[in-house]
């Protein structure tokens, strides 16, 4: 699969139109056009470059930048962690409170505070994540300066809780496109588990109804939640590429970005292998999960 | 059906009327320039001001709503024939068919999307034709789903193996039989599907890969607005809430539509 | 509470060092940032955002706009441009040329050392031209600019002679423009592709040298203690990478950025409601231009340019897009060069819609049925390829709609950036374009107009006229300032005749600067921070 992946994208992406940065631009001559397509290899037939780069990627090397001439493995392994750290603060941020909000809801069902919950909900996935980044910027950052408007971390002041206080609002955008459907499958699931008999047979064993909730009825109602998580996770690695760019975010998405306008062949490669590989080991990751919580997956 | 669910059909019924007879009331070129009067206040001749180079704001997001439902109604449609397509021939013929189909499915559910419509739009160029082949051809999966389970669910059914055995070809059983039996789910999913083209084309715009101005659409409208956030906020709030609105407006409805056509979640109720 | 508590911290640092730094406790009064009222004092941070990662190597054919300014600060030049934009000493202290104008002889500064400890030799400056921008197939950046030189020889460690193929008195100007000297110890292995000098730290001449290079946030700069000139006043230079405007902006409001290039004039209302923050604004070397393909027989008649250039609102367009922050161009050269520019011309094609269809009536066009205009049947329409970038798109949608009002029908087609430039720059495949040139300090323009750049140099209309062609030679083989003045009256007001571009506007930049940053000369920012050493915080 991820062959694949690289094969077209490799192919798909030299048939677009223009050239690397270096290439084109305005003050750039003729002459000087063609040394660098020449120096670059550009010159080539691309069949012959991807068997190249194919034979480079089997050792390890994912070929080497056009437009920084740093390794793309490199500069791959400079901003993955930053988008990992985002995607999973997010997540964190959407289980932490995304589970509770859905129990609470199953709970109170149809109750004044379900329909607020839920009209939240809705609201969360309809609200464009570019535009709530934007104006949580001006209100957070520029307004109350509470909290940093952009980067990772402030020059010369790098601490954890400058580290985490740049976090917030990213991942807080970021979260609000998964937390919603996170919210939604925990309370039907849990809507499902508290109407099934034998927690009724719990309940009338005159057991406490917390104890009901959290000691019986959630366990089997994550399994479901947790394969929905599973099947959000490209959905929050799509979105960090909008989040990162509001928020000037040195992760993957803004480095697509950058690939994919300045036709930075290799490293458009790089970043859809690398995609494509963390999305196969997220939904790897989520089956295990699976199996563990529900004793009936085995094998 | 639920209150919300009628209120957003309501809604959405005005904003499609809006978009198709509004400009034929409201007469204004959204392209005609006056940049003796840009950034301009609302006023009679401007109710919703105009833009840094004095374009009708108004106009534009009537105009805007045109293109921006019909990204979002095509891109919707386009997934829907193509899922429906890819569902039903995996789930009518089985075997290595539908091994082959459904993999490909779960491949591109888990494939990113965005980082996908980012290498296309940038090799296929922007434009409102591509952007609705790209998310048409990254939200088809669902849908596929959806239909594949009907199709698996319905093709043992007595009055399918009838007409089968009567010689019904394939296409006229899926057709006659299969299909109109996934048509409730179809609804559902369309509706939310409309939701995710019009958020996504808002996004895509905002990167300054989507709909190309001058043209106007809500989300390159956002996105030039986006210049003018700290002096002139009201020329992004009425694209964003436009859309804010339609968008949650579809999802209400689609899912009004799941717990009316689903008896499954309506007993639960 | 955060962000604030931590400013606090900052401000006691910053006051506890220049405590530190002796008697000068004169508190500076706030006023204009050029106006040293107080005395200087040592210490402080300035924050400069850049919109991408650097690339620390002048020549560097990937060294994009947000490198300049890096590099302007580590690489001196032979020259740089002085605070009237005319050529001043650097690393050269001064220079000669012969009586036959192919020769020139740079007297290098002495005992300059690089920052690795190193002696900056004349040795250097022979590698860096020789083996780097003369040779064709490194294609390094800028190199277009020294077609003129044939070799470069290091006389003695502190002489170096530029021999040249033709006479180019813009030399000096050209040497001030990004044409940092690079270290030939260094970089001798591989002069443009040393990834722990392009994006580490390299070994550089300035006043400041790379601290730490954070690819996708920062890079910071420290004093460089082998700099040959006074020590300077800040203790770092921070650049930090913010793609998006708004977050610049947003960063300059919340006070995590001392200055920058304020691109998106509309905020300025709003960051000048803002009591820490000034806003100064000054001509740049820059001019926008609507460039109309010579290879379309409608174009070449010059009647057809003018009835254009009148049909367009320009002042509409600096008004409304550039909000007011530029002056109407008819000429290639711009106010910023005072000593060059004629301001007599900037009256001579006022808007007026109805000369222009004058003008297209006697070149043989005549209004259709509907409107437009016609001739031998056949409707005047073409196609504007616009690139998206900037303000190009509302630009052109105001050149539309003031053609459309003569009855000129222009499609636009707007195209992702890399994609236009393949289409318009390489290709040349266009018919109409607006875009703009940025040069260096000086008038000679050759480049952009010369017969033989015609259809692959940066000629973009491929116009091609002898005399234009003549007059700019005359102006590269000028003997004395008073002869080059003559001469580039002649060339501007030619130019306006003609019209081989259609000239719109002479954009102005607007900085942002902190009120606490004093020192700052009155130049554009990225000509400022070659003049870093003169930076300094006040108190506050």
């Amino acid at each position: 699969m991820i062959v694949f992946v690289s094969a077209l994208t490799f192919f798909f992406v030299n048939l677009a139109p223009g050239g690397p940065a270096s290439v084109m631009r305005f003050d750039v001559t003729a002459e000087q056009r063609d040394a660098l397509i020449h120096e670059m290899g550009l010159d080539r037939p691309v069949v012959e470059r991807y068997a190249d780069w194919l034979g480079g990627a089997l050792r390890g090397d994912l070929g080497t930048s056009l437009l920084t001439n740093e390794p793309v493995a490199q500069r791959i392994a400079d901003r993955l962690p930053n988008t990992l750290l985002l995607a999973g603060a997010a997540l964190l941020l959407s289980i932490v409170v995304g589970i509770p909000m859905g129990v609470l809801q199953a709970v109170r069902r149809n109750s004044w505070l379900d329909h607020a919950l839920t009209a939240l909900s809705a609201l969360g996935l309809s609200v464009p994540v570019f535009w709530l980044g934007i104006v949580l910027i001006l209100l957070f950052a520029v307004t109350w300066h509470v909290l940093p408007s952009a980067g990772i971390a402030s020059v010369g002041k790098d601490s954890l809780g400058d580290r985490l206080a740049h976090l917030v609002l990213p991942a807080s955008v970021l979260a609000s496109t998964v937390l919603p459907t996170v919210v939604r499958f925990t309370r039907s699931s849990m809507v499902d588990v508290l109407v099934q008999d034998y927690l009724r047979t719990a309940t009338s064993k005159g057991l406490a109804p917390a104890a009901v909730v959290f000691g019986h009825g959630l366990r089997n109602a994550l399994i479901p939640v947790t394969s929905a998580i599973g099947a959000l996770a490209p959905r929050l690695l799509g979105g960090t590429v909008v989040t990162e760019a509001v928020f000037s975010w040195p992760g993957m998405g803004r480095l697509a970005l950058e690939a994919a306008n300045g036709r930075d062949y290799p490293l458009v490669v790089g970043v859809a292998v690398v995609v494509a590989a963390i999305a196969v080991v997220s939904s790897l990751i989520v089956d295990l999960v699976v199996a563990r919580l529900d004793p009936r997956v085995v094998g | 059906m639920s209150r919300i669910a009628v209120l957003s059909a309501i809604v959405l019924v005005a904003v499609v009327a809006c978009a198709v007879a509004g400009p034929l009331v409201w007469r204004v070129d959204p392209i005609a320039t006056d940049p003796a009067h840009a950034l301009a206040a609302p006023s009679a001749a401007h109710p919703a001001g105009t833009d840094e180079i004095g374009r009708d704001v108004l106009s534009r997001l009537l105009y805007g709503a045109q293109l921006t439902l019909l990204v979002g109604l095509a891109a919707m449609l386009a997934a829907l024939v193509l899922g429906t397509f890819v569902g039903a021939v995996a789930g009518f013929y089985g075997g290595w068919v539908d091994a082959l189909l459904m993999r490909l499915t779960d491949a591109m559910l888990a494939v990113p999307a965005f980082f996908l419509i980012l290498v296309v739009v940038t090799v296929a160029g922007t434009g409102a034709s591509t952007l609705v082949l790209v998310i048409g051809g990254l939200s088809w999966m669902p849908v596929a789903r959806v239909v594949y389970g009907e199709t698996r669910r319905w093709r043992v059914a007595e009055f399918v193996v009838a007409a089968e055995s009567l010689g019904a070809t394939a296409a006229r059983v899926l057709a006659r039989h299969i299909l109109p039996q996934a048509v409730p789910s179809l609804i559902v999913s369309a509706t939310l599907g409309v939701a995710y083209a019009i958020l996504t084309e808002s996004a895509v715009s905002y990167l300054g890969l989507g709909i190309r101005p001058p043209t106007p659409s809500w989300g390159n409208m956002l996105q030039q607005a986006q210049q003018y956030l700290f002096t002139e906020p009201s020329l992004a709030l009425y694209p964003g809430a436009a859309i804010t609105v339609v968008v949650l407006a579809f999802n209400f409805l689609g899912d009004g539509l799941r717990d009316a056509l689903d008896p499954r979640t309506r007993t639960r109720r | 509470m955060l962000r604030s508590a931590r400013s606090l911290l900052t401000i006691l640092a910053i006051t506890a060092v220049v405590a530190a730094c002796g008697p000068s406790q004169t508190a500076a009064p706030s006023g204009a940032p050029a106006a040293p009222a107080g005395a200087p004092t040592y210490g402080g941070t300035v924050t400069i955002p850049i919109v991408a990662d650097p690339t620390l190597n002048p020549w560097s054919p990937n060294a994009f706009v947000e490198s300049l300014f890096v590099n302007r600060i580590l690489f001196d030049g032979l020259t740089k441009p002085g605070k009237d934009l005319a050529p001043a000493a650097d690393l050269a202290q001064s220079w000669t040329t012969s009586a036959d104008g192919l020769s020139w002889t740079f007297k290098l500064r002495s005992g300059v050392k690089w920052s690795d400890g190193q002696p900056f030799s004349a040795d250097d400056v022979a590698f860096t031209f020789n083996d780097i921008v003369l040779k064709p197939d490194l294609g390094a950046q800028n190199r277009g600019n020294f077609s003129a030189v044939k070799s470069v020889t290091a006389v003695d460690p502190t002489t170096v002679r530029f021999d040249l193929s033709r006479k180019f008195s813009a030399l000096a100007s050209y040497l001030a423009y990004n044409a940092g000297i690079v270290p030939k110890h260094v970089l001798q292995a591989d002069p443009l592709k040393t990834n722990s000098f392009n994006k580490g730290t390299p070994v550089s001449t300035g006043p400041y040298k790379v601290e730490k290079y954070t690819s996708g946030q920062s890079v910071s700069l420290v004093r460089n203690d082998s700099y040959f000139g006074p020590k300077p006043y800040l203790d770092r230079v921070v650049f930090t990478v913010v793609p998006d405007a708004n977050t610049q902006i947003a960063q300059a409001l919340s006070g995590d950025i001392s200055i920058m290039i304020l691109d998106d004039k509309a905020a300025v209302s709003r960051v000048k409601s803002s009591t820490d923050l000034a806003v100064v604004s000054r001509p740049l070397v820059q001019y926008y231009w609507l460039a109309l393909n010579q290879t379309d027989p409608r174009f070449t008649d010059v009647k057809v340019r003018q009835a254009f250039v009148q049909a367009i609102d320009r002042k509409a367009i600096i008004d409304s897009v550039e909000h007011g922050y530029g002056s109407v161009a008819n000429s290639a050269i711009t106010p910023a060069l005072k000593a060059y520019y004629d301001p007599s011309l900037s009256s001579k094609y006022p808007y007026d819609p109805e000369a222009a269809k004058k003008l297209l009536g006697q070149a043989g066009w005549t209004p259709g049925p509907n409107g437009v205009l016609q001739k031998d049947g056949k409707p005047f329409q073409f196609t504007m390829d616009v690139g998206q970038k900037g303000i190009l798109e509302p630009v052109n949608a105001l050149i539309q709609q003031d053609l459309k009002k003569v009855g000129v029908v222009a499609d636009l087609n707007p195209m992702e950036w890399n994609a236009y430039i393949q289409k318009v720059v390489v290709q040349r495949n266009y018919t109409a374009t607006v875009n703009w040139w940025t040069y260096p300090s000086d008038p000679d323009v050759f480049p952009y107009y010369a017969s033989s750049a015609a259809g692959k140099g940066f000629n973009i209309p491929g116009y091609k006229d002898p005399k234009l062609d003549d007059l700019l030679t005359q102006g590269q083989t000028a003997a004395d300032l008073a002869q080059r003045k003559a001469v580039y009256k002649q060339v501007q007001s030619y130019m306006a005749d003609t019209l081989p571009y259609l000239f719109l506007w002479y954009p102005e930049e607007v900085d942002v600067v902190s009120s606490s940053l004093k020192g700052v000369p009155d130049l554009g920012l990225r000509d400022a921070v070659q003049y870093i050493g003169e930076w300094w915080l006040a108190k506050k």
